[in-house]
């Protein structure tokens, strides 16, 4: 079980900031996005534009296997638009 | 004064007050050095034609402190002589004119103090998790950086 954090648009889309969700230990980056977008469709609109942060390092949507440990932060990062 | 409290420092700060120039220039003077470089990024009123009533902005607090970290710990890196710095990010509503974000760095001599406060505001808008939503008149809109790392504009 993980906390997932929304921001900006994704939290917008998904109607929510934070909830945890039940994901399996090991997934790829690609894998994660899909079950999240299980739970809340509207996010597939995002897809090309977000990374993940996960344990508050970046993580591109992709190949790149994650291994999950509970109670882990994972962040729905839109593209920023700090300073 | 006493010369061993004068260690160098990184002053960060997120916060929804008004944010003061005074303030941050005073966090990172000290008596060795000779220059303080300044950036101040304020809200523009207009976008493409459209009125911008004001901004609001949102963080990944904890993460956008630690990103903030790294940048300095990259400055110091790359200009050794750089003595204190301090960033100071505004969110929740901004109004127009106001800063959104100060940056503030202080060495012995200017080049590295001026060079420093490019690199941290261009990496600060690469890097950090902060969100703008500029609000118009009948909509809003969520900014994208074109400094943003894994967006194609970033290329």
């Amino acid at each position: 079980q993980v906390s997932v954090l929304y921001f900006a648009r994704s939290a917008e889309l998904a109607g929510l900031r934070c909830e945890t969700l039940s994901v399996p230990r090991q997934v790829t980056s690609l894998q994660l996005w899909e079950e999240i977008v299980k739970v809340h469709p509207r996010l597939a609109v995002i897809r090309d534009q977000v990374v993940f942060a996960v344990r508050q390092e970046y993580v591109l949507l992709g190949d790149q296997l994650l291994v999950l440990q509970p109670g882990d932060e994972v962040a729905i990062i839109p593209p920023i638009s700090g300073g | 004064m006493d010369e061993s409290e004068d260690v160098p420092k990184d002053f960060i700060e997120l916060k929804s007050e008004k944010l003061s120039v005074d303030e941050v220039s005073e966090l990172v003077v000290s008596p060795c050095c000779g220059a303080v470089s300044l950036f101040i990024g304020t809200t523009r009123n207009n976008f493409e034609g459209k009125k911008v009533i004001h901004l609001e902005y949102e963080a990944y607090t904890s993460m956008a402190e630690t990103e903030i970290k790294k940048i300095c710990r990259d400055v110091r890196q790359k200009w050794p002589s750089v003595k204190h710095i301090a960033v100071q990010h505004r969110l929740g509503v901004v109004p127009i004119t106001e800063a959104s974000v100060i940056i503030a760095v202080s060495s012995p001599h200017r080049a590295e103090s001026l060079e420093a406060v490019m690199y941290c505001i261009n990496t600060l808008k690469a890097s950090v998790p902060i969100w703008k939503k500029e609000i118009y008149e009948d909509e809003y809109s969520w900014k994208e950086n074109k400094e943003c790392f894994w967006t194609n504009s970033g290329k």
